[in-house]
């Protein structure tokens, strides 16, 4: 079989899917009271998207299979990412 | 622009699945698609960085003009954004194992896919405008239209190549599996950038 088989691309985006409707139950305002930031929903939606675009990376984009040079340069670039929405969010 | 032809190799991916081995690592499509990928993603990486700091720094006039936009519709683009990267992602999959029919309907899926996200985010954008909400209006929209444009400017620079990958996929003479994995990553990096897009816009709060 080919190298990302289609069970597993079904499942990956399956999984995916359900991580976007996980962040819409977070980004929803709930209850009535006035809108205000919310550190742990912004630190745990900015979590989930990391996660997400890793996958999407890994599984999708078949950095799974690529040379450790790859695997290291876009995790590389995700921790730049992290550290810096992190950063920026936290000053 | 490709030196890997189907109709004159054989796929050496099927070759090792067959033999039931680990592949080896190779770089899916061309690396300098790749080298363009990591510019991307460094460049809009500054931009959510700077929304971010200046959401920090006026987080009541974002908050109000957030709750403008309509969440359901972010959610809805980014089904729609994963399902046609699924899709292309199949498309590769079936035009390695030789099978041109099946790549080139999923290569319409995700066109079909980009195609209507682009309407959906056209139609988002009148119906904002309609409601006094501009690129003026206040900073927050001003990074909503500068983002959600950029966006969808990639996704037409996607759509064109995955006009490229049809040309491929159409002609028994071309078929450079290389080059349907080149475009592939490219439409995949559309879809996480746009994941990234509709959590600052849409989610965090």
């Amino acid at each position: 079989m080919t190298r990302s088989a289609p069970v597993t691309l079904l499942l990956v985006w399956a999984a995916l899917a359900g991580i976007t409707l996980l962040a819409w139950w977070i980004g929803a305002h709930h209850g009535s009271g006035p809108l205000r930031p919310q550190a742990a929903v912004a630190l745990s939606a900015i979590a989930i998207t990391i996660v997400k675009v890793r996958i999407i990376m890994r599984e999708f984009m078949e950095v799974k299979h690529a040379p450790p040079l790859l695997k290291r340069i876009t995790d590389a670039w995700l921790a730049l990412f992290a550290v810096g929405m992190l950063a920026a969010y936290l000053i | 622009m490709s030196s890997n032809s189907l109709s004159s190799a054989p796929d050496d991916s099927a070759v090792r699945g067959a033999s039931h081995t680990h592949p080896a690592p190779v770089i899916p499509g061309q690396p300098d698609m790749w080298v363009l990928v990591m510019i991307e993603a460094l460049t809009f990486s500054a931009y959510f960085v700077v929304y971010t700091v200046w959401y920090r720094f006026k987080p009541a006039m974002f908050l109000q003009s957030q709750a403008q936009l309509d969440l359901r519709l972010g959610v809805v683009n980014t089904l729609i954004m994963l399902t046609s990267s699924w899709s292309i992602a199949r498309c590769v999959g079936e035009t390695r194992a030789g099978r041109h029919r099946a790549a080139l309907t999923y290569l319409w899926i995700t066109a079909g896919a980009g195609v209507l996200f682009s309407v959906l985010k056209v139609n988002e954008w009148r119906t904002m405008a309609g409601q006094g909400f501009g690129f003026e209006t206040n900073l927050f929209f001003s990074f909503y239209y500068f983002l959600t444009g950029m966006h969808l400017l990639h996704v037409l620079v996607g759509l064109i190549m995955l006009g490229v990958v049809f040309h491929q996929l159409t002609n028994p003479a071309r078929r450079s599996r290389e080059l349907v994995e080149t475009g592939a990553t490219f439409w995949h990096m559309v879809d996480f950038l746009w994941v990234i897009i509709f959590t600052l816009l849409y989610v965090m709060r």
